[in-house]
């Protein structure tokens, strides 16, 4: 097993997809439809803090692939395995963009898909003073719904703001985690490609409030490394594609935990197998240190539960 | 021809112009004038072992008198290479072996690493519980001595290797016996009308080479730990801008750590320090030049001068009251030019005397007494030191060193996540490797030789490696030059690539780390081995390799042959005397690949020899990457 040509070819994946998708979407409605996410000043978020370029049809698009196209260098070096996981996560945003282009409402309940500026904007005081102390992307499906939902409910306990991409949010429904934006746990979507909705708030947190110039790549970079306490749970078999995406995450900053088998990179890409410790590794792989006051009561006690609603029958 | 052109050191280029003004004569001139070397003996095919030649071997006369060929000759020449530069490592080893065993809790030479000794102790069967250190220390030391002619079995430090490598060391019958048995042998078996096969010669020299690297040369840097310590990270400098303008300079160069570790201690002597002031100095400035350089900037932080070809354009900076010797690579042209200013070189030890020298000499017994002598007649030199002749150039760099194998293995628990691994191990750097983070690990090591330009090769190489993913790890002269030219320092991993760059961040070291002196090649195969043995892989599966790129002694080619034997391939950036044999070139380049696993490959351009390097890792890794991923479905198989 390469690691880097998993990468590569699950990059190139990510981008066949990608032209297949826009391709596509240009054959039914024309160069000229209009692409973009909604409630956003900031066009496709990830490929306008890398490029600086906004997308406002689908034939740009088109020219914005080109530009991941030449991210992908199979060279076996380490930047430009990462530069093949942002080329992933660019297509992924090209992907998604196409979805929200050409459908109605691409997303709907329980997932999210796209979040709005005003909810990033809102979730930017809590994270600037730690009062939510990191961001967990949870991806992939664990071995069953107990274990997801204990480790979900672990960072929920935290204070920790939860994506769930993938199965993992049936498994989450099916043992009863209560989830929406006041309870920091937010499904986004069954498709790989919509993890891109998390990589693109900490894309806007570096624009909106790290106040960094579209374009600037090292910047946005260095900006996600240091700024933004995010990292990545991938359960389960990992893809190609998968992989590809994770090294996206690390481009980032962002380590990946996964319960499989992989070669593993230290601090960056790290295997657990043991699903009690998941949550205590990844916070340590991100060095996330938690303020915690124990309190022995009976029921889990957490900034998380602030907006909780009891409802009746509850 | 430019002298200037031949160094790329720019403290160097200045010291050559003071050295024409004041009419010294130095190595580079005295290469000039060589003007073409013998191509016979570039070759190997003179042969001087008998009193019936000397012979040569051309188209002409194909035999010796004796009826060698060129395939004996080349093939005798190289062994004796071997058997020189092996007996230098290895009586160096028997100094310190013999410090040990004079070691006491109130003497002169003390144990500072217990750890290191008890561990030792308890692997090669020594009683510890309940003992004396020092009586433990004693009979550790004696054992040592004994590697070097124990009549029965091989070195124990064989053991250390991989059992892999241990097999094919035994298939091949290269196990070296005792250190010293290995050294006869081969003055024996080349000795006139003795071996007379070319693939044996290559064999003894495997062998005697082997009982270098896994005895002398690990004995030497095992021991030195022991009495002075396991280096620490610690900070320092580089290069002759070190030399301070009012405090007496003291260098030391040469070798054995056992006169330079006192001569550390004596310049720190209160008395001494009162009577350099006395003399009108601020104050002692110790600083280090080659192996013993190495040794006290590992230790102690001890600022480096220079390295072999600069020492005799330190003495040329006419800043310089001693020059403190004991054994190898010291040029004897020190003499010479240390009368023409105020300088005392000081040869120590009955192994090297050097006529023209103040011949101090020291011995283990009175070790801190010797090195005060010497000491305070360095600091009474002072006043002899003539102001007008004193030109120190200003250039120096600072430094990051003192990485031992322990200090590596401290540096790389700082990235283990705890919740998942032991910290202590040398996994971090395992799953760099098999990731792909770091391409592969390369040990630049070796000396410096007129035939190229000083420190070019060295420097050259070390940048297009760290350019490419590719850890460098340093010794010897090679470590000199990456100090001198800032590749020691943290900051030197903006010149490397991504992955590299990141790992340097992450550990917090340079990309270019110092493992010490000569000796401390020992300590590479000690890491190669203990990422074999993790792994469960032979040393010849791992993606690393050794390069010299501007080697010199015999002790390189020792140092060479063992690694080729342990299974690492070895570039050279000099071609060895072993051109007139066409079957000694393929065996050494080729045929070596089927029995240990490696080769060694000559390339005289550094930049081609660096592309050369960084392909075979690649090529490498494609085997090891194979071998990763079965042990992998190995693992999966049994889990399941």
């Amino acid at each position: 097993m390469n690691l880097y040509n998993t990468i590569f070819n699950g990059s190139e994946q990510a981008l066949a997809a990608a032209k297949g998708a826009v391709s596509e979407a240009i054959e039914k409605h024309g160069r000229e439809h209009n692409v973009a996410f909604p409630d956003t000043a900031y066009s496709l978020p990830c490929i306008y803090a890398a490029t600086g370029q906004k997308m406002n049809t689908l034939g740009d698009l088109e020219g914005a692939l080109t530009i991941v196209e030449g991210l992908v260098n199979r060279t076996h070096l380490l930047e430009h395995a990462l530069n093949a996981g942002l080329a992933t996560a660019l297509s992924a945003e090209v992907i998604e963009a196409v979805k929200y282009a050409t459908i109605d409402a691409p997303y709907s309940e329980p997932c999210a898909g796209h979040i709005t500026d005003p909810i990033i904007r809102s979730l930017g005081v809590p994270l600037v003073t730690g009062d939510i102390p990191g961001v967990a992307v949870v991806l992939g499906e664990c071995p069953d719904a107990e274990t997801a939902a204990e480790i979900i409910k672990n960072y929920q306990s935290k204070g920790l703001l939860t994506f769930l991409v993938g199965k993992v949010i049936d498994q989450a429904i099916e043992a009863d985690v209560k989830m929406g934006l006041e309870l920091r746990v937010i499904p986004l979507g069954y498709d790989v490609t919509s993890v891109i909705h998390v990589v693109s708030v900490a894309v806007r947190a570096a624009l909106i409030f790290g106040g960094l110039n579209p374009g600037d790549l090292a910047g946005l970079l260095d900006y996600t490394a240091k700024r933004v306490p995010a990292f990545v749970n991938a359960f389960g078999p990992l893809s190609e594609l998968v992989v590809s995406c994770g090294a996206g995450a690390i481009a980032l900053g962002f380590p990946v935990i996964t319960d499989q088998t992989v070669l593993e990179v230290p601090m960056n890409l790290l295997t657990q197998k043991d699903y009690d410790k998941f949550v205590a590794t990844s916070l340590e792989a991100r060095g996330i240190k938690i303020k915690v006051t124990e309190i022995p009561i009976p029921v889990s006690f957490a900034a998380a539960f602030e907006g909780e609603r009891i409802r009746k029958n509850d | 021809m430019d002298k200037k052109m031949m160094t790329i050191d720019l403290n160097s280029q200045a010291m050559l112009d003071k050295a024409a003004k004041d009419g010294v004569e130095t190595m580079y001139d005295r290469k000039l004038s060589m003007k073409a070397q013998c191509g016979f003996g570039l070759q190997g095919t003179c042969c001087r072992i008998c009193a019936a030649g000397p012979c040569r071997i051309t188209p002409k006369t194909p035999l010796g008198l004796c009826g060698a060929d060129e395939h004996v000759i080349v093939g005798r020449n190289f062994a004796r290479m071997v058997a020189a530069g092996t007996a230098a490592h290895s009586d160096h080893a028997r100094g310190i072996a013999h410090t040990l065993s004079l070691s006491s809790r109130d003497g002169n030479y003390t144990i500072k690493d217990e750890v290191k000794l008890v561990n030792l102790a308890k692997e090669w069967g020594v009683e510890t519980e309940d003992r004396d250190i020092y009586d433990i220390a004693h009979e550790v030391a004696d054992i040592a001595l004994m590697e070097f002619g124990k009549p029965h079995g091989v070195l124990n430090f064989l053991s250390r290797a991989p059992k892999q490598r241990q097999e094919i060391w035994k298939r091949y019958a290269i196990e070296p016996r005792a250190i010293d048995r290995e050294i006869a042998t081969i003055m024996h078996s080349t000795h006139m009308g003795c071996t007379a096969d070319i693939d044996s010669l290559i064999n003894l020299s495997m062998r005697t080479s082997l009982s270098d690297g896994w005895g002398g040369s690990m004995i030497g840097t095992i021991f030195s730990d022991i009495l002075f310590g396991t280096p620490t990270v610690r900070q320092s400098e580089a290069n002759l801008g070190v030399l301070e303008d009012n405090k007496v300079n003291i260098i030391l160069h040469g070798h054995e750590p056992s006169l330079s570790e006192m001569i550390v201690l004596a310049s720190e002597d209160p008395e001494l320090v009162a009577l350099a002031k006395e003399m009108g100095a601020d104050g002692i400035n110790l600083a280090g030049m080659c192996c013993t350089g190495n040794e006290v900037t590992m230790r102690h932080g001890v600022r480096t001068a220079g390295d072999f070809h600069q020492q005799e354009l330190a003495i040329v900076t006419g800043a310089v009251e001693a020059m403190i010797v004991d054994v190898q690579c010291i040029f004897p042209a020190l003499a010479k030019v240390a009368e023409c200013y105020h300088t005392k070189f000081i040869t120590t030890s009955p192994k090297a005397k050097i006529a023209g020298s103040t011949y101090i000499e020291f011995t283990e017994e009175t070790a801190l007494d010797d090195a005060k002598r010497i000491v305070r007649e360095a600091i009474l030199n002072f006043k002899n030191r003539d102001k007008e002749k004193v030109e120190i150039p200003q250039l120096k760099s600072s430094t990051t060193v003192g990485f031992s194998e322990q200090a590596i293995i401290g540096q790389l628990d700082r990235v283990v996540n705890s919740q998942i691994d032991q910290a202590g191990t040398v996994k971090p750097l395992v799953d760099c490797l098999k990731s792909g983070v770091l391409r592969g690990v390369v040990g630049v090591v070796g000396c410096n030789n007129a035939r190229s330009t000083s420190n070019k090769a060295h420097v050259t190489i070390m940048k297009e490696l760290i350019k490419n993913d590719i850890l460098v790890v340093t010794t010897g002269c090679g470590a000199s030059a990456a100090g001198k030219f800032g590749l020691l320092t943290k900051e030197a991993r903006s010149m490397a690539s991504k992955g590299l760059a990141t790992v340097c961040e992450l550990v917090d070291i340079p990309p270019v780390i110092h493992l010490g002196s000569c000796v401390d090649c020992s300590r590479i195969l000690s890491v190669v081995s203990e990422v074999a043995k993790f792994l469960d892989m032979d040393m010849c599966d791992i993606p690393v390799a050794g390069v010299a790129p501007e080697w010199m002694s015999e002790k390189a080619v020792a140092i060479g042959t063992y690694v080729v034997a342990s299974g690492i391939d070895t570039y050279l950036g000099i071609m060895p005397p072993v051109a007139g044999s066409d079957k000694t070139v393929e065996i050494l380049t080729q045929t070596l690949q089927d029995s240990v696993g490696a080769t060694f490959k000559v390339n005289e351009n550094p930049e081609e020899l660096a592309q050369m390097i960084i392909q075979d890792i690649e090529k490498k890794r494609v085997h090891f990457e194979k071998l990763v991923e079965e042990k992998m479905n190995e693992e999966a198989t049994v889990e399941a």
